[in-house]
């Protein structure tokens, strides 16, 4: 028997000799759902890239600025500051050490004393621009006002917070927050 | 390359390596499994079209081989996938066995050595020269064109005629 002979008889046998070709749209279904499919680096970079638009859209929700609606009470004796936090109106932009510098007119590290009702008030840690002030009050409208801060959103009594006002009222947008939320201290450190 | 054109130099030559791959599989497993193995096999294609060889049929039969085999380690779970898939995407229809059985030829390929079998397979079914056989076997050229030679002498024997009885090597006295 020769190669070609034998060739020829397991041929005859080839069990898929009679399938049928596949069915051009099963085809291009198979096709389109292989190359949709990213490679596994490729899917740790989309991952990435998708914390990335999440983070991105939280920033839009901190970036917002607050509307100044209560005047920075004048410190004679810089003793307290009355601010607020309300609501928020446009979208913001990432907040950079520049626009902090320049927008900010007050600028403390404080800790969160007590709160009555919608009025938080703050023991100053460190000033960083403006009049030197011991004690800030903080009015916020109501608890849905200021979920727009760094962090947990809100003031909670006993924790630390970076806060910048300018005429009289927090700005939010990333600019305010908790002191330790990420990156909001070096901001700050850069700004002043 | 941008990535444009690698999409369409995949696109352009994935309906051939399917439909080779396809048969691949249709010859070694059942309709389920061979759907199953055949978008995996598609997908490591994908994966590594960067690397594919200009000569890319018997590189995917390899890729194809590797995938089986992990299919058929996995057989339970293979099992269940497969009861899914008959039930989700029943497969179109099942394969005919060749029109006269050759009984035979059969079993003499069941009674040689897997690999051996194989071998001839590939040559016979896939139309693979040893070089290309060895590219899907993962061994040298030489070592493919070896191992051919002797799988074909091996069938030759256990078909011709007078060696039904002792004629396999190693039971002859």
């Amino acid at each position: 028997m020769t190669d070609d002979d034998l060739r020829t008889r397991l041929r005859a046998a080839d069990p898929a000799a009679s399938l049928p070709p596949m069915a051009p749209q099963q085809l291009d279904r198979l096709l389109e759902e292989t190359m949709s499919t990213t490679s596994f680096p490729w899917r740790r970079v989309a991952l990435i890239a998708a914390a990335f638009v999440l983070l991105a859209g939280a920033g839009l929700l901190f970036l917002r600025p607050a509307t100044p609606t209560t005047e920075v009470l004048p410190v004679p004796s810089a003793v307290t500051v009355d601010l607020t936090a309300t609501g928020a109106r446009a979208k913001c932009v990432e907040p950079t050490a520049e626009v902090l510098r320049d927008s900010a007119d007050f600028a403390f590290a404080g800790t969160v004393t007590g709160i009555d009702g919608t009025v938080v008030t703050l023991q100053v840690s460190k000033v960083y621009l403006g009049a030197t002030a011991a004690q800030v009050r903080v009015t916020q409208e109501d608890g849905g006002a200021s979920d727009t801060m760094l962090g947990s959103g809100t003031f909670e009594t006993g924790k630390e917070y970076l806060v910048a006002a300018a005429q009289g009222s927090i700005l939010i947008c990333g600019y305010s927050g908790e002191a330790d939320a990420v990156g909001l201290r070096a901001l700050y450190e850069a700004a002043f | 390359m941008n990535v444009d054109a690698r999409r369409e130099r995949f696109a352009s030559i994935a309906p051939v390596v399917i439909d080779a791959v396809r048969r691949y599989l249709a010859r070694r497993t059942d309709p389920a499994t061979a759907d199953d193995v055949l978008s995996e096999t598609l997908l490591v294609c994908w994966r590594r079209r960067d690397v594919m060889p200009a000569e890319h049929l018997p590189w995917a039969y390899g890729i194809a081989r590797h995938c089986l085999a992990n299919a058929e380690r996995g057989r339970r779970r293979q099992a269940r996938l497969a009861a899914r898939i008959a039930v989700l995407d029943p497969p179109p229809q099942a394969i005919d066995g060749p029109a006269p059985a050759d009984d035979e030829l059969a079993v003499a390929l069941r009674a040689m050595r897997a690999e051996d079998a194989e071998l001839l397979r590939l040559w016979a079914w896939e139309d693979l020269s040893p070089a290309q056989i060895a590219v899907v076997l993962g061994v040298s050229v030489n070592a493919a064109t070896i191992r051919l030679h002797r799988a074909k002498q091996r069938l030759r024997k256990l078909l011709a005629p007078a060696g039904h009885e002792d004629s396999t090597e190693g039971s002859r006295p």
